[in-house]
């Protein structure tokens, strides 16, 4: 049994407690894309990013389903972002998503050093495309820029390494919301902000 | 006792010392948290602690015995609970 002193110190050293599961980060994310030009070209051309993998696959199975290509962009770690192109596929888009819920699905792509970020900016620049912001937030900080798909890229840098405090945080909001929306009172950000110190007064040992 | 807790983490250190310097405030640390108890309200004024708008809309990380009543680009207002 590990004691509790190695048990925090296994923490410190691992704040997002990874070791304890088997998933080591993304083998990938995919999307339908309309514009396979843009794509590679965003992706390889302006971003640098390979194309590592592709695959030509004949349509089968669902009666839906069409003759497509399936190519995947390096993005570090052994992971990849997918791109499905689908022959004959009329393009979609959804107008009517609301602006919050659109910002709210991004994909965030890491570098580790703020030169890096410096450097994929030129780049993104030096191609003719604006950004569509650059924040600092609280742990790190991030350009976005609208890929030829209008999927919001992210990039960002650590400003700090995340702590065992930040994952013993990440634990209680959690189970703030949770609570929250378990009871029968409004979910709001006050109730959580109420039930979060009443869980970390929970925590002081008597 | 109003008390308010900010993630004991460097991009938030300006505003927890913002908020325990206000007269009556008590501050400790405490499970990775910074704690700032009163009395009485607890305010904080945005610009006083300097941070940037999205750290500054992120610092509160939770609220003991008191109920949030500004909380804008210019303070955070916490009073008592009733």
């Amino acid at each position: 049994m590990t004691s509790p002193t190695a048990q925090a110190r296994e923490q410190e050293a691992d704040p997002r407690g990874t070791s304890g599961h088997p998933v080591r980060g993304i083998n990938h994310m995919a999307f339908p894309t309309f514009d396979p030009v843009g794509t590679i070209h965003f992706y390889r051309d302006v971003l640098g990013l390979p194309i590592v993998q592709t695959m030509q696959v004949k349509a089968w199975g669902p009666e839906y389903q069409r003759d497509f290509v399936h190519f995947f962009f390096d993005i570090g770690n052994a992971d990849c972002l997918a791109f499905f192109y689908y022959f004959g596929q009329k393009p979609y888009h959804d107008e009517n998503l609301p602006p919050l819920l659109d910002l709210g699905k991004h994909v965030a792509l890491h570098v580790d050093t703020l030169e890096d970020l410096d450097r994929l900016q030129k780049r993104i620049e030096a191609a003719g495309l604006k950004l569509d912001m650059r924040v600092m937030h609280e742990t790190v900080e991030s350009i976005y820029v609208r890929d030829p798909n209008n999927i919001l890229i992210e990039i960002a840098r650590p400003l700090r390494q995340l702590t065992a405090a930040d994952a013993v945080d990440a634990e209680v909001t959690a189970q703030a919301l949770l609570d929250v929306l378990a009871s029968n009172g409004e979910p709001t950000l006050d109730a959580l902000w109420n039930r979060k110190a009443e869980l970390i007064a929970s925590r002081v040992p008597a | 006792m109003t008390t308010l807790y900010f993630l004991d983490a460097a991009e938030f250190t300006d505003v927890s010392a913002v908020a325990a310097a206000q007269p009556g405030a008590q501050m400790e640390r405490l499970l990775g948290y910074v704690k700032v108890t009163s009395d009485g309200p607890l305010v904080v004024d945005r610009r006083a602690t300097g941070v940037r708008h999205a750290v500054w809309y992120s610092a509160l990380a939770a609220v003991g015995h008191g109920r949030v009543v500004q909380y804008d680009k210019d303070a955070l207002k916490v009073e008592p609970a009733p």
